[in-house]
């Protein structure tokens, strides 16, 4: 046990002082980077996994792509496509069949770490500076660190930050109607704009609440502040401002008790339905049939091109914004790819050249997509093509604005990126990474207790809360919370030390 | 006498050999060698290394199963709604089949029987968006009922206990139909001349049903027994979850082996711990057969012995079944 | 003639008088099957409506008999593209087709060993294919073996083999079989012919009815099958219709228990109407062809049952 955390830490610590030492390197040969490096005599294909239904139109998008890869780097490129449907099953099982194919879509929801630390991806240690020098110049410390697992570096994270913030995606009309001129950004707010819905449009169910579980106690512990130690694990949180911050579950945290007591009354108030964790229809807000949904600012540009006419505003609910993981999309070589090379030297091109990019992401002019002035997008036909699936390839230079998407959300974007400082609150943690090798086991199970009994408890569907509480405690213990506490904190102390040095 | 070995057999019966030689091969080949990679239960799955190259780690893949007492629980819950299900959806079809047999309206029968048939085809993710909106709380149909009559609403998802029958009936429903397909061949297959001469020899309606029909179907019933309960522990996972969802409160009614592990490494994945369910079911299944192997036997002999009788002590023994 | 036969079958209990009881009896009789063909019957036109409705009116007023607002939006969205569809209606009906001829040929020839008693191994076979119901080896090793050693990856062999054989129809066939008098076999014997003459000129024309029932439940399962072609289909080329409206039904749901984890914005859900229309023109062709199958179906258990 000690000897596999020494070795942890042993491994964290290299991973570091190779990325820095690295870091100088590359910004002086960043410049001078080609893709030239990769011998490109031979064309072969190469076979991207991705996640997402594979779109109507992808033919002729592959097409165009392909013609301008044979003519750039002498390759074809094979998308195969994992459904929405089947990820869950088919992605852990892609890395253990031995097929051969070179590069894979992952994420932190699809389980990066795990999967490098148990040897699915090949390590870019050296190949990414070398054969993707333009995508690596634009890499941050903390991409890449995030990127590394158990010293190697086992992706190339995408070069889009998105944010921690979780907020309320609500209805200008209606809000205006309330009288509410205010951004509505907090508890008591959410509250006087919930009452008069409830009170005004009966046909309207307040709070967007569905079978996927709820989002208060996010909304709750970002707004105070708290930071979960692991987006698999949000039942633990931690204040990332104290100077020794303390893993603790969420049903013991300071004003927990008041925070489920407060989402009884509102559940009481009947804000959201009866029958929420049953309810598959996740578009409610989109199609008015709900008036607020608690969500990240993404998701809230989506809603504004969806229903212009109903003014959607968002209220950051974040008390600290930092940038989400940068592997949170991120693109990984197999173990199995023949060709890694030209691989990265094609994911260099996809996300450093505006052509390639677009084609890649948004297809073709003028018959996927088409540009305004402004350089903003529209899609021309969703059923056709939309860009679902490619958000790995996504950069800060080369990404275009959707038409349609309220200047606001440039200025919030804007406005957090001034906010965010390298080391300081939330961001000093965006490095850290959570091993859950010693504690899978007790995840699984309070993964599961938390599915059943803290659920209920968020959602208020309970009479009385304070034995709830208890009886959520008793369950969580049972199922092992305090040795993934122990260990959490262990490694989160581990993160801070090795900060220091 | 001799005792024959397995080449003369095989001298003797070469066509027989022959003839099960594919289904040998292809469930050898398609069921059997894949079991060997159940050893992944034992193991922590490394990618790079592979089913047989992975480092064992003893049981430690099975904790997660038996963590918090919820081993006990999803396991009786499989085992008991599976009895459930097995009872009332096999009693179904064979009522709905001897009564389908008996209807003699040629286009009522051949509708009816056509109808029956259709739930089968609707899936689940559409049986639970239908749940929803007969059961839910603010517009279900239920709920709208018993509000235009003044009563006070009901809410379902709060009441554990009232799933095991929701989820029973839907389970009788879809598979009713599909089940009486066999039901309906195997009294079909009863002589035509013993139903007749029965009738015109005064047998009523019911004497016809007792003692012709339902000894026709027993042997039938019997296997479809034998086979469901050979899945005794393994819950229709896409049933319970459409129908459930993720509604903690009805866990402890609803939750079976399947969705247990669905939730539990759906954010985290372990290939290790997935094999190693499967193997928990594999062996309870195993052991739970190997238990009633024997009258498994005796029964089947027994049935023979009485067919050749007289029915009315097979009569006896159904309603004992 | 078969039509003979079934009319023979079908008047002669009319000819009894009927007793009280007796009357009482088809009452219920027809007034359950009644019932249960409505209870049936009922959430598919609703499935029906539904796919015809516009979407809006759905998400406000749930399903109804008859369609709210009137709306072909969704049908219109899946035959946007038809060649896929009309592609994966041919690999649905060539899985089928090939499928069940051949799981027929296999589980009657192996139902005739296994119910043949002078056959020595007749139990320890039948063990064998048994207990496979009892232990399986897993999703997860069953596909990594599938994959690496049998090469069936984006292979149609995937879609047709795994459903081939199943304890279960070889069991019931067994059944059938077994209706069949030994003593027909032994006198065939002692006539000269040969184990496969027997089995093709004796019993096979004597197990139309088991054919019928194993022929059906073999073709339901390939036409439903979309488990394997999630696992081992890459190529959109290859896809049976119900992998498809699997994927349509279920992506709603995959997506939105991520959404909250990934900072991904998700534009164009299938919505409810598509999902239901997507089932009807999945089923649609099953519901429309069964009843002429059933003709087929029912000629075939009359004959047999006549003659056996």
């Amino acid at each position: 046990m000690k000897k596999r955390l020494l070795a942890t830490l042993l491994a964290a610590a290299m991973g570091l002082s190779l990325l820095t030492g690295c870091g100088g390197g590359s910004s002086s040969g960043g410049g001078s980077g080609e893709a030239g490096t990769v011998d490109t005599s031979k064309e072969v294909e190469l076979v991207m996994y991705v996640i997402s239904d594979r779109p109507a139109g992808q033919d002729i998008v592959d097409e165009n792509l392909n013609k301008l890869l044979k003519e750039k780097l002498n390759c074809t490129l094979k998308i195969n496509w994992i459904g929405w449907a089947e990820y869950a099953q088919k992605y852990p099982l892609l890395f253990s069949s031995g097929e051969a194919f070179d590069m894979a879509y992952c994420a932190g929801w699809l389980g990066f770490s795990n999967l490098a630390r148990r040897g699915a991806f090949m390590e870019l240690d050296t190949m990414l500076q070398q054969y993707a020098p333009d995508n690596y110049a634009l890499q941050s410390e903390t991409a890449l660190a995030q990127a590394t697992v158990d010293g190697h570096l086992y992706a190339v994270p995408t070069l889009l930050p998105t944010y921690t913030t979780y907020g309320a995606i609500y209805r200008g009309d209606i809000a205006a109607e309330a009288g509410i001129t205010d951004t509505i950004d907090t508890f008591e707010e959410v509250e006087q704009y919930c009452d008069y819905i409830v009170a005004n449009h009966p046909e309207m169910e307040a709070i967007n609440e569905y079978s996927s579980g709820p989002e208060t106690s996010l909304v709750w512990t970002r707004s105070n502040g708290l930071y979960d130690i692991d987006a698999n694990l949000r039942f633990l949180f931690y204040d990332p401002s104290a100077e020794h911050p303390t893993v603790t579950p969420l049903y013991d945290l300071e004003g927990a008790t008041d925070f489920y007591k407060r989402m009884k009354e509102w559940c009481d108030k009947g804000y959201w339905s009866k029958s929420a964790l049953a309810d598959t229809d996740s578009q409610k807000t989109q199609n008015g049939k709900a008036g607020l949904t608690f969500h990240n600012i993404d998701t809230w540009s989506g809603y504004t091109v969806q229903q212009p006419d109903w003014d959607f505003k968002y209220g950051t609910m974040t008390k600290d914004v930092a940038h989400l993981p940068f592997t949170q999309d991120c693109m990984v070589i197999s173990n199995t790819s023949k060709n890694p090379e030209r691989a990265l030297a094609l994911w260099n091109l996809i996300t450093t050249d505006q052509e390639v990019y677009d084609a890649f992401y948004y297809g073709i002019e003028g018959t996927t997509y088409e540009l305004n002035d402004q350089g903003q997008f529209t899609i021309l036909d969703m059923d056709l093509y939309s860009t679902n699936a490619m958000w790995a390839a996504r950069t800060m230079e080369l990404n275009r604005n959707q038409a349609g998407v309220p200047e606001e959300y440039d200025t919030i974007r804007e406005g957090w990126e001034q906010t965010i400082k390298d080391g300081v609150g939330t961001e000093k943690f965006t490095g850290f990474v959570l091993d859950t090798t010693n504690i899978t086991t007790e995840v699984a199970a309070c993964t599961n207790a938390k599915q059943q009994y803290g659920w209920p408890l968020e959602l208020g569907y309970t009479d009385d809360v304070e034995a709830s509480i208890e009886e959520y405690r008793q369950a969580m213990k049972a199922a092992g919370i305090d040795k993934v506490v122990e260990e959490c904190q262990k490694q989160l102390d581990a993160y801070i030390e090795s900060l220091g040095q | 006498m001799k005792k024959e070995g397995f080449f003369d057999e095989f001298k003797k019966n070469k066509a027989l050999f022959a003839m099960a030689a594919p289904a040998f091969i292809l469930v050898l080949v398609m069921s059997y060698f894949p079991m060997s990679g159940l050893i992944l239960a034992f193991k922590e799955y490394r990618y790079n290394l592979g089913v047989f190259g992975s480092p064992f780690n003893g049981l430690q893949n099975f904790g997660y199963l038996f963590s918090s007492g919820t081993g006990w629980l999803i396991t009786r819950n499989t085992i008991l709604y599976n009895l459930l299900n097995l009872i009332t959806s096999q009693l179904f079809a064979v009522i709905i089949a001897i009564f389908i047999t008996e209807i003699h309206a040629k286009y009522f029968k051949k509708v009816t029987q056509t109808v029956i048939l259709l739930p089968y085809f609707i899936s689940w993710v559409v049986v639970g968006v239908f749940v929803f909106s007969i059961f839910n709380y603010e517009t279900g149909l239920i709920n709208s009922v018993i509000q235009t009559f003044g009563g006070e609403k009901v809410n379902f998802y709060m009441m554990p206990m009232a799933w095991p029958v929701i989820i029973c009936a839907f389970n009788a429903w879809k598979w009713t139909g599909y089940n009486s397909v066999i039901y309906i061949a195997a009294v079909t297959g009863v002589d035509g001349e013993i139903n007749e001469a029965a009738a015109i020899d005064g047998a009523t309606i019911f004497q016809r049903i007792r003692y012709i029909t339902l000894p026709s179907i027993r042997p039938t019933l019997v296997t479809m027994i034998l086979l469901q309960v050979g899945r005794i522990l393994r819950g229709d996972f896409e049933m319970f979850y459409q129908i459930v969802g993720n509604n903690g409160q009805l866990f402890n009614a609803t939750d079976v082996i399947d969705t247990y592990v669905f939730r539990s490494l759906i954010t985290n994945p372990d290939i290790g711990m997935t094999a190693a369910a499967t193997f928990y079911q594999s062996v309870l299944c195993f052991a739970i057969i190997i238990d009633r192997q024997h009258d498994r036997e005796e029964d089947r002999r027994r049935l023979r012995a009485v067919l050749k009788k007289e029915g009315k002590k097979l009569w006896q023994r159904m309603t004992k079944i | 003639m078969a039509k003979n036969d079934k009319d023979m079958m079908e008047s002669a209990p009319r000819k009894i008088k009927l007793s009280a009881s007796s009357k009482a009896f088809y009452v219920i009789c027809y007034g359950i099957v009644l019932l249960v063909a409505v209870v049936c019957l009922i959430p598919f036109l609703l499935l029906l409506s539904g796919s015809v409705t516009a979407e809006q009116w759905i998400s406000f007023h749930g399903f109804s008999l008859i369609p709210g607002e009137f709306s072909l939006e969704a049908y219109g969205i899946i035959f946007k593209t038809p060649e896929r569809i009309l592609r994966a209606y041919g690999v649905s009906i060539f899985i089928t087709a090939a499928g069940t001829l051949l799981g027929l040929l296999l589980t009657t020839m192996t139902a005739y060993v296994i119910s043949r008693k002078d056959f020595k191994y007749r139990n320890w076979l039948s063990f064998f294919f048994y207990f496979t119901t009892l232990f399986n080896g897993g999703m997860v090793s069953t596909y990594i073996f599938y994959i690496q050693y049998l090469h069936l990856k984006d292979n149609m062999l995937a879609l047709i083999l795994p459903g081939m054989f199943n304890v279960f129809y070889l069991l019931i066939m067994r059944t059938f079989v077994n209706n069949v008098p030994f003593s027909l076999i032994e006198s065939a014997k002692l006539d000269g012919a040969g184990e496969w003459r027997i089995l093709f000129t004796i019993v096979i024309p004597l197990l139309k009815s088991g054919l019928a029932t194993i022929g059906l439940f073999l073709a339901l399962g390939y036409w439903n099958d979309w488990y394997n072609a999630m696992l081992y289909m890459s190529t959109e080329t290859k896809y049976p219709l119900q992998y498809m409206l699997y994927s349509i039904q279920q992506q709603t749901q995959a997506l939105s228990r991520i959404a909250a984890q990934a900072g991904i914005q998700v534009q164009n859900l299938p919505s409810n109407s598509l999902k239901l229309a997507m089932a009807v023109v999945a089923t649609g062709p099953i519901v429309i062809v069964y009843p002429f199958v059933q003709k087929y179906f029912i000629a075939g258990i009359t004959i047999g049952s006549v003659k056996g």
